[in-house]
């Protein structure tokens, strides 16, 4: 038999209850690391209270449902995994400029390689035959400019890329500036008064179109939206925007500032704008590099092997290559320094006729290079990098799409949630996927297998 | 003899080659599944998989030991295209492997997610025991 007390301690059960829901989708979200996630609650409600012999029994406190919640952590989801897929299509479709750089033309670096190892083996057996001197020249020239064509399309890539910073970030902007008007106008009161149901998703769809073009954390509070890069730099405050900015770097390189003039290039992550500046900053720098490398390392190691010998005038061989001082711009600046075919150095002992010093012209394109690796090898593994970034790029934007996609049909599905019956599915979900990543290891394993099997 | 297993060889390239495009088939059909929310059929595609897996783990290790050095008969040339149809389908289920992988990272974060927001709210009335009056708790688990 309950009585005034009972009563009123139901009733504080409930608000706890409430108040333990809402700490608790806090908690749990926090603690799955995303952010701002406060402003639906679970539907709870108070339970009739029963009158039993003139005294108050409370009734306790119901779950009617959590639908709000759900939704607005599916927005969530899909506007973090939009972010990213927009980041790998821009990856991708960067990818796919750069990998035909690197694709079989004939004028390409392995066929031009192939070609002035073919023109050394030619001059081995006529070592005094001056048109064979000269091909030998043509094919070093030709594959200068091969080295040449990569380089010169790599930093064409990278510059496309920096135009594309600055461009989305005046996006960016734009957009920003957008939904800090429309937040103006959902200030509590005109919620309260009207209908702010089309401007709220007038701005879900700006912040959607948003997070297309960068990473974003959206958090509402009762100032209103915030928005946020992934770093934290602050883009929209209720009715309040700060601009991105862009300045030239060090580099050459535009860099994205905050509104304080802080650079925050490194720092942003996701969409359009991350992905431009992970190919810009990082992916398109290590293919150079790796190019660059081979460039230098090659060129040095047919220098050594020319100046070993003796030229057809009797003259100790000279640089065959000029390049740039260090690895950095070899691939762009490497040259032929000879002028004519009579200065290869074909001699060992610079007697007439003799072919001595051609095995060591020939080595230095098969032997390994300070890399480990011969050129057309070192070559190989590069055009393998680019191919494997391509596809890696392509298929991770596949995949999110259909991740995406997943979330829009479960948004979009019955909206009365059972509760009992959503855990249930979520846990078989999540059994299914721990046996599906098994499944990913294993076939990774067999690659190692198949390799061996058919090596 | 030898004849013998060069065919139980052959066969089991050709097994090989089979079990790989239809392991294949399979994560196409479990990543369609995943992108339908169709669990049931996510769930028996998981099953045809780990069964495939394990007969391709158990032919691979067969074949490459047919395919050492030591072994008395190597393959054939005959062989030669099923190993190369071999090595081209494995590189395609890699693919596919790779692009699984990445929707099974996302959408595992996004489950995990929700099953933290409905645990959460997974809510257990819970009485007090005792003559004395009843105090009803709601608790959730955090």
């Amino acid at each position: 038999m309950g009585g005034l007390t009972t009563s009123l301690l139901s009733g504080l059960e409930a608000l706890n209850a409430s108040q333990a829901a809402l700490s608790a989708t806090s908690n749990n979200i926090a603690n799955s690391n995303t952010a701002g996630y406060t402003r639906e609650v679970a539907q709870l409600s108070e339970n009739q209270e029963e009158l039993t012999g003139g005294s108050v029994i409370g009734g306790g406190v119901s779950l009617n449902g959590i639908q709000s919640v759900r939704d607005e952590l599916l927005n969530l989801q899909i506007q973090q995994q939009t972010s990213l897929q927009s980041s790998a299509d821009t990856q991708s479709s960067s990818m796919q400029s750069i990998e035909t750089l690197f694709s079989s033309t004939g004028q390409d670096i392995a066929s031009t390689l192939a070609a002035f190892s073919s023109s050394l083996a030619q001059l081995s057996a006529n070592p005094s035959t001056a048109s064979v001197q000269e091909s030998v020249l043509t094919s070093g020239q030709n594959l200068a400019q091969s080295f040449n064509s990569a380089a010169n399309g790599l930093a064409s890539a990278q510059t496309a890329a920096d135009q594309q910073v600055t461009s989305t970030v005046a996006q960016i902007n734009s957009l920003t500036s957008q939904i800090a008007q429309l937040n103006a106008q959902l200030s509590p009161t005109v919620v309260a008064q009207q209908n702010g149901g089309t401007i709220q998703d007038q701005r879900d769809q700006l912040v959607q179109q948003l997070s297309t073009l960068v990473g974003v954390s959206v958090t509402n509070s009762s100032d209103g939206e915030v928005i946020t890069t992934a770093n934290g730099t602050p883009l929209v405050m209720g009715g309040q925007s700060y601009n991105l900015q862009t300045a030239t770097g060090s580099g050459g390189l535009q860099q994205v500032l905050d509104s304080n003039g802080n650079n925050i290039t490194s720092a942003l992550q996701g969409g359009q704008l991350g992905g431009t500046i992970q190919m810009r900053d990082q992916v398109i720098p290590g293919f150079q590099n790796s190019l660059n490398t081979l460039a230098s390392q090659f060129a040095t190691a047919f220098n050594t092997a020319q100046t070993q010998g003796y030229d057809s005038n009797g003259n100790a061989g000279q640089d065959f290559f000029s390049i740039p001082s260090g690895a950095s711009g070899a691939a762009a600046g490497i040259s032929v320094a000879l002028t004519s075919g009579s200065q290869v150095a074909v001699s060992s002992d610079g007697s007439a006729g003799s072919n001595g010093n051609v095995a060591n012209l020939s080595a230095a394109l098969t032997s390994a290079l300070p890399s480990g690796q011969s050129a057309a090898n070192a070559y190989a593994s590069l055009v393998y990098q680019v191919g494997n970034a391509a596809s890696n790029a392509t298929d991770s934007s596949t995949a999110l799409s259909q991740s995406i996609l997943q979330l829009t049909n479960q948004q979009s599905s019955v909206s009365g949630v059972s509760i009992d019956e959503e855990t249930t599915n979520l846990i078989r979900f999540q059994t299914a996927y721990e046996a599906a990543a098994r499944i990913v290891s294993t076939v990774q394993a067999l690659n190692t297998a198949t390799i061996n099997m058919v090596s | 003899m030898i004849a013998a297993d060069v065919r139980t060889r052959s066969v089991k390239a050709e097994e090989h080659l089979q079990l790989l495009r239809l392991l294949a088939t399979e994560l196409e059909r479990a990543m369609d599944a995943m992108s339908r929310n169709d669990l049931p059929e996510l769930e028996d595609s998981i099953a045809n998989q780990q069964d495939l897996g394990r007969q391709l783990v158990q032919l691979a290790d067969e074949l490459s030991a047919a395919s050492r050095p030591s072994y008395p008969m190597p393959f054939q040339s005959g062989d030669s295209d099923v190993m190369q149809e071999i090595r081209n389908a494995t590189g395609d289920l890699q693919r596919l492997n790779f692009r699984y992988s990445v929707l099974l990272e996302h959408s595992s974060r996004s489950v995990a997610l929700m099953a933290s927001l409905f645990t959460s709210f997974q809510g257990q009335l819970q009485e007090d025991s005792g003559a004395r009056p009843k105090h009803q708790t709601w608790s959730c688990r955090m």
